[in-house]
């Protein structure tokens, strides 16, 4: 930025004329002159250059940056030209015979970029923060009189053909106004505010608001630094990255570098309010270290939260590789035997082996029982219908298997459930049914299904003795942990009059 | 008759075949996966195709889907679905698309062979055959207000030998009555039940499936 606005000072007093004719004249000759007229031309460049890249430095807008680097290289070039043509300097060993016309389009030219450039700079006010806008504010107020400077020139070449008012002086206009920008700075009172407000305590989730609103910033983020993790974080535990050197963003680390508390991260016009960011940042440095053991908690939740998912799941697909193993494996294989038997039995049979054929026939009812003994096993580990078809048939097929009647009401839509939420209420369905059948003398039962567009709910109701609870030694216990694993929860509702409700919900957004 | 057999175990589909040839059947084309079994009868003609529920890639339903296919798109061929595992969900939803020529039984069915060749036999000749397990599952089902319980023991194997999809002779024969004390048998139940008499017998089965399970 210094060497910016050195550059536009130096360019602006060799640009003055008659300092680049008297410079000239002193040492003629006319590479000297040729630089004289490009230094003195670019630096309303370097001006537009300055106030895009206020008071970051870095011209973030790719567009800003097209349009400044085509202008470094048209503005010395028109000028060059214009001035060769139109001013004719006998240095140059020329003389005047190019229509006016030429050096009208040089103006033209300059002016239309000046005006763009004008353009990018509101659109820079336009899109930035508040604090963005405070500190480019005065620089806005500064340029209206340049469009109007603009407005006349043209209206001057129109109306009157007037040619001669370098378009680039219009710039000395902003000069004069633009100091005001740099002393525009943040005040310290909105700190005084914080600092007040601190005093009364601020929870973690009002430190962000209250320190956007100190420093103008609405935009202005807290990233607290998770060690465990190795990462930023937001309050809410999720990652956050710190913006790079380059954006429009900047960030203040709070905390010894080794092991940081937070950083701030803030629109970048802030960065040269280095000593309010600081004060504010060592306010508020209590409060954050405090707002940041509730995240790393929060954040230590989530991840033991994923992980019981994690474990569901992995049970999940543990028991239906069990089940599978045994389908492909123990009971095909026994049943090829029974049709070997058979086949055997046949052949005892075609040689009129009848004792034979009976000790075959004692061999294959054991087999059928081992089968059946097998089955249950299987379905018991994993039920291949709730894969196969869902789990409401699924829930059909349990209660057709049921010794006390079962009412199945309502169902689940159309899409089915995720296969962990199908397994979970499942197996809730599952186990209320044998508990009610085991201990509560129902007579009656009824599974009720729903779904809304986030919760999928069942409801097992019977008009037992009750006395069912998540204390006792029953699969109860195990039920709510695996409910809560998805993100559900179970509520049972059991007494001697009305019998037993047991409720589970599951998040299926 | 003419058999395809499709299962993903070529030892299961052997053995399948020699049982099979045995009892007079004619093996005609195998397959061990839908898309093989697809190949296979759109290029050999058969009175039925027996297959797995389970077949690869994903081992569940691969099976069913491939036999609602083959009675959309062959209606002269029957399918006799096979599982180590029968749900009456599945025996309605293959029941309920063409209730003819289809058949879903358990896989130890083998076991009685006299009865397992009667059911490929069925399913066949365009019948349909229920494995009795559905059927007892169904009718054992508990019920609040249960009409199947006013029912006597003999109407009630009466009954359950129709939901496995047997015709009336066989019905007879094996209860050891005449057509005419049948007849009079399902009269009784139709009216017990309140069912409305169906035309065919394996609309019947249909019927009655469906009865057992919904009310």
């Amino acid at each position: 930025m210094g060497l910016l606005m050195m550059g536009v000072g130096v360019g602006l007093l060799i640009g003055s004329s008659p300092l680049d004719r008297t410079l000239a004249d002193v040492i003629p000759a006319p590479i000297v002159f040729i630089a004289v007229v490009i230094a003195g031309s670019v630096w309303p460049v370097m001006l537009l250059h300055l106030l895009l890249a206020f008071p970051g430095g870095v011209l973030v807008s790719r567009l800003d940056r097209v349009v400044v680097r085509v202008s470094y290289v048209v503005f010395p070039l028109v000028t060059v030209i214009a001035v060769a043509l139109f001013v004719a300097h006998p240095l140059l060993g020329m003389t005047s015979t190019v229509p006016q016309v030429v050096a009208v389009a040089a103006g033209v030219i300059e002016v239309a970029f000046l005006l763009i450039g004008s353009g990018l700079v509101v659109r820079r006010w336009l899109m930035g923060g508040r604090a963005r806008r405070r500190s480019m504010s005065p620089l806005l107020l500064a340029m209206v009189p340049l469009v109007v400077f603009l407005l006349f020139y043209f209206g001057g070449i129109v109306r009157y053909q007037i040619w001669h008012i370098p378009a680039g002086q219009s710039w000395e206009v902003l000069i004069s106004i633009a100091p005001l920008a740099l002393g525009s700075g943040l005040d310290m009172s909105s700190v005084g505010d914080l600092v007040v407000k601190l005093s009364g305590g601020l929870a973690p989730e009002q430190l962000q608001p209250a320190l956007a609103l100190a420093l103008h910033d609405p935009s202005l983020e807290v990233a607290y630094w998770l060690p465990a993790q190795g990462w930023f974080s937001d309050l809410e535990g999720s990652r956050m990255e710190l913006p790079t050197p380059d954006s429009e963003r900047a960030a203040s680390m709070l905390g010894d570098p080794e092991g940081p508390v937070a950083a701030l991260v803030y629109d970048s016009s802030l960065v040269h309010e280095g000593q309010l960011v600081d004060t504010a940042a060592a306010a508020v440095r209590m409060a954050l270290e405090n707002a940041r053991l509730q995240v790393q908690l929060r954040a230590q939740l989530e991840e033991v939260r994923e992980s019981r998912a994690r474990l569901v799941e992995a049970a999940d697909s543990e028991r239906q590789r069990v089940e599978r193993n045994l389908h492909d494996g123990a009971q095909q294989q026994l049943v090829t035997l029974l049709l070997s038997m058979q086949a055997t039995k046949t052949e005892a049979i075609r040689r009129s082996d009848r004792a034979t054929a009976a000790l075959i026939d004692a061999n294959i009812a054991e087999l059928k029982q081992a089968l059946g003994e097998l089955r249950e096993l299987a379905h018991g580990i994993h039920p291949t219908i709730l894969t196969q078809a869902g789990l409401v048939p699924a829930i059909r097929s349990l209660t057709e298997r049921c010794p006390i009647p079962v009412d199945v009401r309502g169902d689940l839509g159309e899409d089915r459930l995720a296969p962990p939420l199908e397994a979970t209420l499942y197996f809730v369905v599952s186990e209320a049914i044998t508990n009610a059948v085991k201990h509560s003398k129902a007579r009656q039962m009824c599974v009720s299904l729903g779904r809304s567009s986030d919760v999928a709910a069942v409801d097992i109701s019977d008009d037992g003795g009750g006395g069912a609870d998540l204390s006792g030694g029953s699969g109860l216990r195990g039920l709510s942990d695996r409910v809560a694993a998805v993100g559900g929860r179970l509520v049972i509702k059991s007494d001697k009059k009305s019998g037993t409700i047991i409720h589970a919900e599951v998040p299926c957004a | 008759m003419r058999v395809i057999v499709a299962d993903d175990s070529v030892l299961f589909r052997e053995g399948l075949a020699r049982v099979l040839e045995g009892a007079g059947f004619e093996v005609v084309g195998q397959a061990s996966n839908a898309d093989e079994l697809d190949r296979v009868v759109s290029q050999v003609k058969a009175s039925l195709v027996i297959l797995d529920i389970r077949m690869p890639p994903t081992q569940t339903d691969e099976g069913l889907v491939a036999a609602k296919r083959i009675r959309r798109e062959h209606p002269e061929m029957g399918v006799l679905l096979l599982s180590q595992y029968v749900e009456s969900h599945h025996a309605l939803d293959l029941l309920g698309q063409s209730p003819d020529h289809v058949g879903y039984l358990l896989k130890d069915r083998f076991g009685d062979l006299g009865e397992f060749v009667d059911a490929v036999r069925r399913v066949g000749n365009g019948g349909s055959a229920v494995d009795p397990m559905v059927v007892s599952q169904l009718l054992g089902r508990k019920r609040s207000r249960n009409l199947v319980e006013d029912l006597t023991d003999r109407e009630r194997s009466v009954l359950a030998l129709m939901a496995e999809g047997r015709s009336n002779d066989a019905i007879a024969s094996a209860l050891k009555i005449s057509p005419k004390t049948l007849e009079a048998h399902i009269g009784t139940i139709y009216s017990k039940l309140g069912l409305e008499p169906a035309g065919s017998d394996h609309r019947r089965v249909l019927a009655v499936l469906n009865y057992l399970r919904s009310s």
